[in-house]
């Protein structure tokens, strides 16, 4: 099936319009059938055209008679609640559309602070930023905050199992410690000798939480290792 | 905040779908659909058409161009040529058909953005997961050791300080000195992304539309 993108207008070129109708209309007709099958409900389709002087149908001739008498029969009311043409239709698709925007504009928004607060965390400028990006990020850094503290209040309480907290504490340094060293291997070997050291997993942590607390020198710190 | 990737497309055998709340989903998806393509097939190829759809609970759902009245009474009354088109109505029809080309390029204009927005979406998700299998701290929270939280913590406490004070410096630029040379209220009065020095630093393209209430954040 050809899935180029279709321009929601007239079509100008009459060979071209003709052929859009004839897979289109038949198109319609198999999705209203399918509709009826699936969902055991009865419908009726009336296409006019120029091509014909009599419309195309579905089901057949009785069979539309019958759902219109069906129609008809209904109080007007329940008649026009759900009618629709093309203009109430096309605005109520637009929308649609745009609230399907506003959502994704605020998802991608969310995507971007974080990336960017990801990128300030670990050493990019926040001088040139605006206070739009300041103050959002500002937003996320404290949502995330919450989450963290409440983790680690969830971590710290399981005090029962005292061996197996060890444990747990002794391989997440080594795990800590391993991450750290993989990402160094990616070449910047030069700056690996201030962290080297805290091979053991308990040294290398306090000096990178110094690195943190350092707020004057954390920007170049982490910029050598992480962003060449 | 991922959101559950959804069963994608099935295929699925044309017969009467047995679970109640199935028939019904796909009623309202199919009926929808239904009335979309008929939409495009008039605007595509400018012709006449009425649906009628009666759904599983009885009420009826109905398409018509230019309505479902005259479409109806038109096939009912058997006449198989165009109304005349120099009586009257005609002018009203055409101001209508405007209107309707108007909404057309609007829908075309709002889809267009929406998949723009859509695929950046996808490329944001994209970096964001090889970040993620790069770098621990982007990983999510749960996923964090007590270690490398406490790590995370004292970082973004301290990113929350800097943040604060930039952010302030913006906000109270009397109270600071504007090192740029522009006139202190140049800050204001032009855009964020335009009239603060340094702003091409980022390699983010951000929206300068949106919302920045004080500390309620974007949600």
């Amino acid at each position: 099936m050809t899935r180029k993108k279709v321009k929601l207008a007239f079509i100008t070129n009459d060979s071209a319009r003709k052929a859009t109708f004839k897979k289109r209309k038949k198109g319609l007709m198999k999705k209203v059938s399918e509709l009826s099958t699936l969902c055991g409900i009865d419908a009726c389709a009336i296409v006019y055209s120029p091509y014909e002087s009599l419309p195309e149908l579905w089901p057949d001739g009785r069979g539309a008679h019958r759902v219109l008498a069906q129609f008809k029969s209904m109080p007007e009311m329940e008649q026009s609640k759900k009618m629709v043409n093309q203009e109430s239709f096309i605005s109520h698709r637009i929308a649609k559309a745009a609230d399907q925007l506003k959502k994704l504009h605020k998802d991608n928004r969310e995507k971007e602070i974080s990336h960017l607060m990801y990128q300030c965390l670990t050493g990019k400028e926040l001088q040139g930023l605006g206070v739009a990006e300041l103050n959002d990020m500002g937003w996320l850094v404290d949502h995330n905050l919450k989450e963290i503290y409440k983790r680690i209040e969830g971590l710290k309480k399981p005090a029962a199992v005292v061996d197996g907290s060890v444990q747990r504490a002794a391989l997440q340094q080594q795990w800590f410690t391993d991450q750290w060293m993989g990402n160094l291997s990616d070449g910047q070997q030069g700056v690996g000798g201030s962290f080297g050291h805290g091979g053991a997993g308990a040294g290398g942590g306090d000096e990178i939480i110094m690195q943190f607390n350092d707020g004057s020198n954390h920007a170049a710190m982490w910029s050598n290792v992480f962003f060449p | 905040m991922a959101k559950k990737p959804s069963m994608g497309r099935q295929k699925i055998k044309i017969e009467k779908i047995e679970v109640k709340n199935h028939l019904q989903v796909t009623f309202s998806k199919r009926r929808s659909g239904l009335f979309k393509k008929a939409s495009e097939l008039c605007t595509l190829c400018g012709v006449e058409i009425a649906i009628i759809v009666f759904s599983p609970a009885g009420k009826v759902f109905s398409f018509g161009h230019p309505n479902v009245e005259s479409i109806i009474d038109r096939f009912l009354a058997r006449i198989s040529t165009a109304p005349n088109s120099h009586d009257p109505f005609h002018l009203i029809e055409a101001q209508r058909n405007a209107s309707v080309r108007e909404l057309n390029l609007q829908l075309g204009q709002i889809l267009n953005e929406v998949e723009v927005e859509r695929k950046r979406g996808e490329d944001l998700d994209n970096m964001r997961k090889t970040n993620e299998s790069h770098y621990w701290w982007e990983a999510p929270v749960s996923k964090l050791g007590l270690e490398e939280l406490e790590q995370l913590r004292d970082a973004m406490e301290e990113l929350k300080k800097n943040v604060t004070h930039h952010a302030n410096k913006l906000m109270n630029p009397s109270s600071m000195f504007v090192s740029n040379g522009a006139g202190i209220f140049d800050q204001y009065e032009s855009k964020p992304s335009h009239g603060i020095v340094g702003s091409s630093n980022m390699n983010v393209a951000v929206n300068v539309n949106s919302n920045f209430g004080y500390c309620h954040g974007f949600f």
